[in-house]
């Protein structure tokens, strides 16, 4: 049964790309939200088996983003996958990663090999939890 | 006291020096006044009878005498206008002289007669002048290489700070031609609809970021100032591109208004990219403690009435009634300019930012550029609304610009740049 993933990020041209790679791949459903401040009610209406997350956009950033969905009983659990151009590494340490402290962090351009087991390997681990 | 003429009394108080010198007898020296004793420092008893070689040098000598048959030849008066002259000291003298033909009829002589007034202190004054005045254009030619300078390094300093988001804007075209090489590597179904639509995707990410590219080294160049023909709205769309990713990262909210008949105006487009970065950039970080910063970009024409030359306000100064001009005002709803400051916000090295966040060159140079272009730039609060109001008025007639007249070649811009997110 192939598992739902959502994708976050306000580049339209990359997220359609990433969805149409994700589902060539024939195990994922991939649902597109373009505006980060409508991430929450896209994904609890979707309900999404993970999340692949930008972090700089417009109007709320990733951090925020993730923040939300891990203040949501139902969501908070779900594996956050953020992936990001930045390109400085104060940046980075600033971050809305570190501030949160997700584990997985993806700098774009994105690998698909790695995005892909990182995607496989996230899944699996939340499903044990 | 030897008895004198009335002629001979006039001739000796004239302020000019009069001689005359008898062509039928070698050019020797007939009549020699005082001024000519003062000029020549020779005195008339040892120039009378005397010709121009054995008072002056070969070479003056050989020069008066052809002046003085050319007189004769012709038959008329003639005007030296500077005419050198080195004295017994070895001073040199400069003379405005008329030279005259007479022929009197009594003695049957050809004279010719000179008037030579003595102009050495308005020559040594104009050369003086020429001196200075060259020293001054040197000094301004000087002087302008080093505001160009100055634009330059504050511009430098302006791409360092964009660096790190111009990369990330590069970085994103990039990541979406991965995941297309990606998605066709893996083999291409005929029937696939998906294919069409990624390699037109790919094609707009290169060419995205291609402009972006592009934008940052056209910015960077440095060169003499070149006005070109500008639509203010492609201008603007080219900025916000190159600052996309400092106006996301603050989450700045960006409203631009341009009417559709606006007319253009003639700009050097990296200079005045520099200039709008510049403010936009301010304007973020005095937003950076507002909850919804939001940068209003609004550009407007107008045709100046009742603007009385050199009378109140600067723009008075500038611009007169009639003129037509364009207004670009960028309203931002940060902290506003403290009044303390008011008068200091365009005084080089002055800013309120922290050490290394910026030199306090960029209002300073931003004003001067503006002032290349014969406009003008204020930065004030806002009246009623909290922030501040930076406003650029701009001359849309070639003619108002100081200095040469702009190109009138039109830049290709790109009328597809990219609209902010």
């Amino acid at each position: 049964m192939s598992k739902k993933v959502l994708l976050v990020d306000d580049e339209a041209g990359f997220t359609e790309l990433l969805k149409m790679n994700l589902e060539k791949s024939g195990d994922y459903e991939v649902q597109i939200e373009n505006d980060p401040t409508q991430a929450l009610g896209t994904a609890r209406r979707f309900q999404p088996d993970a999340v692949l997350l930008d972090v700089v956009m417009p109007g709320m950033d990733g951090g925020d983003v993730q923040a939300q969905f891990q203040g949501d009983p139902i969501l908070g659990n779900i594996p956050i996958i953020m992936l990001t151009a930045l390109v400085d590494s104060a940046e980075l340490s600033e971050g809305a990663v570190a501030q949160s402290g997700s584990s997985i962090m993806l700098p774009k351009p994105v690998d698909l090999p790695l995005l892909l087991g990182v995607l496989s390997n996230a899944l699996e681990a939340a499903e044990e939890v | 006291m030897e008895p004198v003429s009335i002629v001979e009394s006039v001739l000796d108080n004239l302020p000019v020096a009069i001689f005359a010198k008898d062509a039928t007898d070698d050019f020797t020296f007939i009549l020699w006044n005082k001024k000519q004793e003062e000029v020549t420092t020779i005195r008339r008893a040892k120039a009378l009878g005397k010709n121009d070689y054995k008072l002056f040098s070969r070479e003056s000598a050989d020069y008066f005498r052809s002046v003085d048959k050319a007189v004769i030849k012709r038959g008329k008066l003639m005007k030296v206008p500077d005419e050198i002259l080195e004295t017994q000291d070895g001073e040199e003298v400069h003379l405005r002289t008329v030279k005259i033909p007479v022929f009197d009829a009594a003695t049957q002589r050809q004279l010719v007669v000179g008037i030579s007034e003595d102009i050495t202190e308005q020559v040594r004054s104009r050369e003086k002048l020429e001196s200075l005045n060259k020293t001054l254009t040197e000094a301004n030619r000087e002087l302008q290489e080093t505001q160009m300078q100055l634009i330059q390094a504050e511009k430098l300093e302006s791409i360092g700070r964009l660096a790190a988001g111009v990369a990330h804007e590069v970085k994103n075209p990039l990541a979406l031609l991965l995941l297309g090489v990606d998605y066709l590597s893996q083999g291409i179904d005929p029937d696939d609809q998906n294919v069409d639509k990624i390699l037109g995707q790919m094609r707009d990410a290169v060419e995205r970021a291609d402009r972006i590219v592009r934008g940052l080294v056209d910015f960077s160049s440095q060169r003499a100032l070149m006005r070109e023909q500008t639509n203010l709205k492609r201008l603007l769309d080219d900025v916000l591109l190159l600052i996309r990713h400092e106006l996301t990262r603050s989450n700045t909210a960006v409203e631009l208004s341009v009417p559709a008949d606006l007319p253009d105006v003639y700009l050097d487009l990296s200079k005045f990219e520099q200039v709008l970065i510049n403010l936009i950039i301010n304007a973020t970080h005095a937003m950076g403690k507002t909850e919804s910063p939001k940068l209003e970009i609004v550009v407007l024409c107008e045709d100046l009435q009742g603007v009385v030359k050199n009378q109140g306000a600067r723009k008075k100064e500038v611009f007169r009634s009639g003129d037509r001009v364009v207004h670009l005002e960028l309203r931002d709803n940060g902290h506003g300019i403290d009044s303390k400051d008011s008068g200091r916000v365009f005084d080089p090295f002055f800013t309120t930012k922290a050490t290394g966040q910026g030199t306090g060159l960029g209002l300073s140079v931003s004003r001067k550029i503006v002032a290349l272009h014969g406009g003008e730039l204020t930065l004030k609060n806002r009246e009623n609304v909290k922030g501040a109001v930076a406003k650029i008025t701009l001359p849309t007639k070639v003619e108002a610009i100081p200095g040469k007249q702009g190109s009138k070649k039109v830049k290709d811009v790109d009328t597809n740049a990219s609209k902010l997110a």
